[in-house]
């Protein structure tokens, strides 16, 4: 067995399975321990549309479909969720079929709740308890009549009269006059809320979505209604649903609709709020779960990241149409990816915006899932458009960290906002009292600006009239100068420090250069000795003022400048300025 | 004394305690397999998964092993490979009714037969194709053929079916171990 036996891949391919025949929409399945058991089964609802097929409720143990019943409906959504917490420990599935959300436990329904029912425009049921008195020949007007009102306010059986042939329609009034007359919601998308732990295996709250925007979050043990809300002013059709956080203490709905809008919803809100407007269809949406980072794919081909106030945050575009999104918690390696499912069976994982990896199946990924199944943590469970139910595991020596490579991706798409710290507290409350006391505040600073111009100044000052010394730190030399006496006559004492500890100072020449009108010295050039490592040559020069009377005094700073070189180079190793003190001949 | 025994005795490997390393993934029966090998009044009635390893003493034909009873949950698996230094025979426990898994089991003795410490040595390694009594458990020919052992050339290697809660499959494999082990200590002069 060699290395190259070894796949590069950091999935194993656990199964595939082409003969599944599962026809999943969106979030139609999940993976959960539904026999307590510890051992987490695949949950699928297989939706099937033709005629006289129905669809069902499939459970997979492994590889093994263990479990097979028919659904009364066409299924929207799979959920599921620990009603309680009794041990053991075992987990309800729930489906949403039209109105209903049915409740499994251990594959048997044990449960119902279904949507309430909608208020009923006055002149449909005018309209309506005509039908049940009334003969044939009203029948046309009466049905006209019905056209006033609008079409989404109908109940569907007036919405189906409306549709039919004129010459079907009596049969239809016949057949459905004496029953009651309902408006319901279809449920469109479900998802489940934490009660009041964020425990895996903690109670949650069924929360669904109905189509005409309303959001019923469910007590899990009987089925109530413990908070009803709608998830925007405007007409939104939800899609996608997903809630984070505890309902008891804090949390966030956010829903995508049809319309391209997401909306929030927050504890206690009756109301939701739009929190972005995509510019096309939102194909599918996943709240990254640290930061509540909103990730949405669109039927543009993009991946677009958005804070939780709805500001984007970086958007990717992609080779192909996304057709499902996954989050891929990994929490060995304490991070979250994003699998994005596309069109033609490649599924690509991000880190951030960041692609860090893909997999290939047959075909177009209908569902993504990821999580535990049997005894795995990190599967990877695909149900393609086809039917193919593929199911991938990851290895446990895969990491994600992102190579040099991968970091710099397209320019273009860096468009990331400069990260700013947020605005706290202390910022609020200072931004207040400028707000009360502007001028003072003004005023003070610009009194400490002045203060530190002074400062800055002194310093300058100081450390121009400060001789101690300039150095060179390539040569490792160093020269300081001191001058003596009230003139006109001084002394000038140079000290050359050699602060190599290792070579001596060899074949230097000091050169001095000063206005020959005012100053005369006694050596324009001194040939400097052998300094050896670490000690300090010495020499001492003469300089007299020779400035005519009326010079001195009115120029009081002159200088004399020194140059050290080396042998015939041009170019000083070392240079200062010694500024000399004016003659004062009125002490003398 | 038998026969055996004065063999041990004559090579000097009587008081010779042998070190076996048990592993495979999580829930596939290892601490089951070592329970069943334990004097009755050692035997623990309920089995719990294994958190990190624990170390068990059982006797076999007078060879006193002691097995290394290692956690096969995902986040324990680097621990085995500290253990293939010093061990003279593997046991690798299949859940032979985990499909799902095959590829994973397969991926680890990958990594294992890969291992410095293992590979260029001749030391023998026993499979048990363990939960031979599920319904839908696959057969040992299936289950070595799944994980790639015919090209396991440079060591001795065995599976046998097993069920280690009646212990079924148990005896004959650890027998098969015991021999090798023997021959190994043998040939390399311990
Ligand atoms: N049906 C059946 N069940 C078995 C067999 N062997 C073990 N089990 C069961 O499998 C489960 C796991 O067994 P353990 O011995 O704890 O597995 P393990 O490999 O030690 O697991 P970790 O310590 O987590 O790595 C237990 O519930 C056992 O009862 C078997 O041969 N047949
Ligand atoms: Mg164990």
């Amino acid at each position: 067995m060699s290395r190259s036996d070894l796949n590069i891949s950091r999935w194993l391919d656990a199964h595939s399975d082409r003969g599944a025949g599962l026809q999943v929409l969106l979030n139609g399945a999940v993976l959960a321990d539904v026999a307590g058991d510890g051992d987490h089964r695949l949950v699928v609802a297989d939706v099937k549309l033709q005629p006289d097929t129905r669809s069902r409720l499939k459970v997979y143990r492994g590889t093994l479909l263990t479990s097979d019943q028919t659904l009364p409906d066409i299924p929207s959504a799979v959920i599921t969720f620990y009603p309680d917490n009794l041990e053991p420990k075992v987990p309800a599935v729930g489906i949403t079929c039209g109105l209903d959300l049915l409740m499994y436990k251990n594959n048997k329904p044990y449960f119902k709740f279904s949507v309430p029912s909608l208020p009923i425009s006055a002149l449909e049921d005018e309209v309506w308890t005509k039908f049940k008195h009334k003969n044939e020949h009203d029948l046309t007007q009466l049905v006209d009549s019905l056209k006033t009102v609008p079409y989404n306010t109908l109940t569907s059986r007036s919405q189906k009269l409306l549709l039919l042939k004129p010459e079907d329609a009596a049969d239809f009034v016949d057949k459905f006059k004496d029953k009651e007359l309902k408006r319901y919601s279809p449920i469109t998308c479900a998802t489940t809320l934490q009660r009041n732990s964020s425990e895996w295996n903690s109670v949650s709250c069924p929360v669904l979505a109905t189509e005409i925007g309303q959001i019923y979050i469910l007590d899990p043990q009987n089925l109530s209604i413990l908070h009803q809300a709608s998830v925007s002013v405007s007409k939104a059709t939800p899609s996608v649903i997903r809630a984070i956080g505890l309902f008891d203490v804090e949390y966030r709905i956010l829903i995508a609709t049809r319309e391209g809008l997401v909306c929030l919803l927050r504890r206690g809100w009756l109301e939701g709020r739009n929190v972005l407007q995509a510019t096309t269809y939102i194909v599918d949406m996943v709240i990254m779960p640290a930061d509540n980072f909103i990730i949405l794919a669109t039927m543009d081909k993009t991946l677009s990241c958005y804070s939780k106030k709805g500001s984007k945050l970086w958007s990717q575009e992609l080779k192909q149409q996304i057709t499902c999104l996954t989050l891929v918690p990994l929490k060995h390696l304490s991070m979250t990816l994003i699998g994005v499912g596309m069109k033609g069976g490649s599924i690509h994982l991000y880190r951030t915006r960041h692609f860090v990896d893909y997999v290939s199946i047959p075909d177009t990924p209908s569902s993504l899932l990821f999580g535990k199944m049997g005894q795995e943590d990190h599967v990877l469970v695909t149900i393609t458009t086809s039917g193919i139910l593929d199911i991938k595991i990851l290895k446990r020596t895969a990491d994600f960290n992102l190579t040099q490579q991968s970091t710099a991706s397209n320019p273009i798409l860096q468009n990331k906002p400069l990260p700013l710290p947020k605005r706290s507290k202390l910022f609020l409350e200072q931004s207040a009292r400028e707000r009360q006391n502007p001028i003072e505040m003004h005023q003070h600073f610009q009194q400490d600006l002045i203060r530190l111009r002074l400062n800055a100044a002194r310093a300058l000052v100081q450390s121009q009239g400060d001789q101690t010394g300039v150095g060179n730190d390539k040569e490792l030399i160093k020269l300081s100068a001191q001058v003596l006496g009230l003139g006109p006559k001084f002394t000038l004492i140079l000290n050359l420090e050699n602060m190599n500890g290792d070579k001596a100072l060899i074949d230097l020449t000091m050169i001095f250069h000063c206005k020959s009108s005012i100053y005369q010295l006694s050596h324009y050039v001194l040939r400097i000795p052998l300094v050896p490592p670490g000690l300090i040559y010495k020499a001492e020069i003469k300089v007299e003022d020779v400035s005519s009377d009326d010079f001195q005094g009115q120029n009081p700073v002159q200088s004399v400048k020194v140059f050290c070189t080396r042998g015939d180079d041009t170019h000083p190793i070392l240079a200062a300025t010694i500024n000399m003190p004016p003659t004062d001949l009125n002490i003398i | 004394m038998g026969l055996f025994q004065k063999l041990a005795l004559f090579l000097g490997i009587r008081k010779k305690e042998v070190n076996v390393l048990v592993i495979g993934l999580n829930n596939s029966g290892k601490s089951t397999v070592i329970n069943h090998f334990k004097n009755d009044e050692d035997k623990a009635s309920d089995i719990v998964p294994t958190v990190g390893f624990s170390i068990e003493r059982f006797q076999n034909q007078n060879l006193a092993f002691t097995a290394f009873d290692m956690s096969g949950h995902g986040k324990y698996r680097d621990l085995w490979e500290h253990y293939y230094k010093d061990c003279h025979g593997i046991i690798f426990v299949v859940d032979s009714s985990d499909r799902l898994r095959l590829v994973v089991v397969k991926d680890e003795l990958d990594i294992l037969l890969q291992h410095p410490d293992v590979c260029n040595r001749k030391i023998p390694v026993l499979f048990f194709a363990n939960k031979m009594d599920c319904k839908d458990a696959l057969s040992s020919v299936k289950i070595a053929a799944g994980l790639g052992m015919d090209k396991i050339m440079d060591k001795p290697w065995h599976i046998s079916a097993s069920n280690a809660l009646t212990g079924e499959g148990l005896n004959e494999g650890v027998e098969w171990l015991t021999q090798q082990i023997r021959e190994y200590i043998v040939n390399n002069k311990f």
